[in-house]
């Protein structure tokens, strides 16, 4: 398969990624019954994640790690989630993405690396507060297309 | 930053999924996304069309809040 990223592009997102902090973790589930997008995002998140040693891929299958995936709330595939850390020390910050982050989403996974990396999200003050007071566990389903 | 996944980064509460809609043509159809983005807050509470600021969102989820506690 071809690359995704342009050598132009990768020069981009390495400067970006100089930034980065902390490790950040990208577990990706695929599914070989159910998935038409899975080798795309799999090779997208390779090479994004080639570009610093901060950034760890790990690719789990649906499928046959079905607790895994139950564990972080994947149904579908490919999903991702972005989490801190690396190994033994994942945290979980209940971010997800579902399908290939190609197209405008691209911009929004690198953004998203950098803050979790950094653990932080730019929000107000008065969301921070809002955020602090909540007592049920909210879900949030952002649909969006790749143009 | 995808808004919602700032939200999900600061809250142990909040978890957030950015959804390709082309892909899951299955979930478009159930959640009645009729423009993008759409953010749809727990499963179907209520709706958000369009790109909104920060504070809009935030209403929003607490007009979903009251909805579903019944106040």
């Amino acid at each position: 398969m071809e690359e995704f990223l342009d050598n132009g592009l990768k020069k981009q997102v390495r400067q970006v990624f100089e930034d980065l902090k902390e490790p950040v973790t990208i577990l990706v589930f695929t599914s070989a019954a159910r998935c038409e997008y899975c080798e795309e995002t799999i090779q997208l998140l390779s090479e994004v994640t080639a570009l610093s040693n901060l950034l760890t891929v790990e690719v789990h299958d649906l499928d046959a790690e079905a607790e895994l995936a139950a564990h972080y709330h994947v149904d579908k595939a490919p999903g991702i989630v972005l989490a801190g850390g690396r190994g033994e020390d994942i945290i979980d910050f209940g971010i997800r993405y579902y399908g290939v982050p190609a197209g405008s989403e691209f911009g929004a996974l690198i953004n998203d690396l950098l803050a979790v990396s950094k653990r932080e999200s730019g929000l107000s003050k008065e969301t921070l507060a809002f955020l602090a007071g909540l007592q049920e566990p909210e879900h949030l389903m952002v649909f969006s297309t790749p143009t | 930053m995808v808004l919602a996944h700032r939200l999900a980064l600061e809250s142990p509460l909040v978890e957030a999924e950015a959804i390709e809609a082309t892909e899951f043509m299955d979930l478009v159809g159930k959640h009645h996304v009729s423009g993008v983005p759409q953010t749809t807050i727990n499963h179907g509470t209520r709706d958000v069309v369009g790109a909104v600021p920060e504070h809009f969102l935030i209403a929003e989820i607490e007009k979903a809040l009251k909805k579903e506690t019944g106040s």
